[in-house]
């Protein structure tokens, strides 16, 4: 069997890249078991993420008119700029991928750092928004929109978190060089697992932010 | 990156790329060594897009955001059905472009896309039709 060219990292590179992957993983897919539970674990999340969407949309405008109602307390703005924020720690995530396959190991550390940022950003943005509407009286039991509200954006924003412990768990791993060339399918699927984060996010702040 | 490791980076036989990729690399980061060049990750089967192409996509999805944000304030100028036709038809290209380019899946293995369909419309099937039942449409 003919051996593929594996090229050899560009930058930095250390005792942790060694010549790498070749696009076919010995396995009856031809791609790795991990990648593939990662997208079985994506798809089963739509399923989740969906429930709580359909229960917001559910309850939408069945709240007692004496308590809050979403236009009193939604900053479009201020969410818009959340938005912007998560997709471009999209951005920095593919670049740090692309980095990691380069053997380019310090533009990785920066991207990944970076997309961490963005996401504790994002996180820092949520809280504000719920110290906010807790102030404007929307709370967790105040209403089915609280309910709702709070509970889908809270699990959202818990995966957030989720996902920038591993980001900085990467960036750890990196530091201490056990985080070479060859192990760029990790990068990567922690990457499938923040743009998922990604994509949920584009779909609340439209259906539930935008959409009246 | 000082000089003189750009010229090393650049006269390193081992490295991807020709030497004038490698420095113009070592210089400036980013695409200048393809994307083709570099090693291809399990379950790819094309090479992923350049770190150009990505940026390019972010500058699509930032653009298609503002314009969401724009909507929003002609939510009385506009029919509702109009409305909330337009604002789901951007969130539907944002989310298929990222799950495209940034996840991959426009080069990677078809099955990555068959499982995340399934999950995916099946999930949207399931949910339109409890909300259908309970009257939320109407």
């Amino acid at each position: 069997m003919a051996q593929a060219t594996a090229p050899v990292p560009l930058h930095d590179a250390g005792p942790e890249d060694h010549p790498v992957a070749h696009g076919h993983a010995d396995t009856n897919t031809g791609t790795t078991n991990t990648k593939l539970a990662m997208w079985i674990f994506l798809s089963s999340e739509c399923i989740f993420f969906g429930a709580f969407i359909s229960t917001y949309l559910l309850y939408r405008g069945r709240s007692p008119k004496t308590t809050p109602q979403p236009k009193d307390v939604y900053n479009i703005p201020f969410t818009s700029v959340t938005s912007f924020i998560l997709l471009m720690s999209s951005l920095t995530m593919v670049l740090a991928l692309a980095a990691i396959q380069r053997g380019d190991h310090r533009r990785f550390r920066i991207w990944i750092v970076a997309t961490a940022l963005f996401g504790v950003t994002f996180i820092g943005g949520q809280i504000y928004e719920f110290t906010e509407f807790y102030r404007e009286g929307l709370a967790l039991k105040t209403s089915v929109f609280g309910s709702s509200f709070f509970v889908l954006t809270g699990l959202h924003g818990l995966h957030v978190t989720v996902g920038i412990i591993w980001l900085l768990t990467l960036w750890g791993l990196s530091m201490q060089h056990r985080l070479g060339v060859k192990d760029a399918e990790r990068v990567e699927i922690a990457g499938l697992y923040w743009h998922f984060v990604d994509i949920v996010w584009i779909v609340i702040f439209t259906v539930i932010y935008l959409i009246p | 990156m000082s000089d003189e490791t750009n010229i090393a980076v650049a006269d390193d036989p081992a490295l991807p790329g020709t030497p004038e990729q490698r420095a113009a690399e070592a210089a400036h980061g980013m695409s200048a060594i393809p994307s083709s060049a570099l090693p291809m990750l399990p379950g790819e089967v094309r090479p992923h897009p350049s770190p150009f192409q990505y940026v390019m996509i972010a500058v699509i999805l930032c653009v298609i955001t503002g314009l969401e944000v724009g909507m929003y304030y002609l939510t009385d100028s506009i029919p509702r059905a109009l409305y909330v036709a337009i604002l789901l038809s951007m969130a539907l290209t944002k989310f298929v472009t990222v799950v495209s380019w940034y996840m991959h899946l426009r080069s990677d293995r078809p099955i990555f896309r068959r499982l995340f369909i399934v999950g995916g419309c099946g999930a949207l099937t399931l949910y339109m039709a409890v909300l259908a039942t309970l009257h939320v449409f109407e």
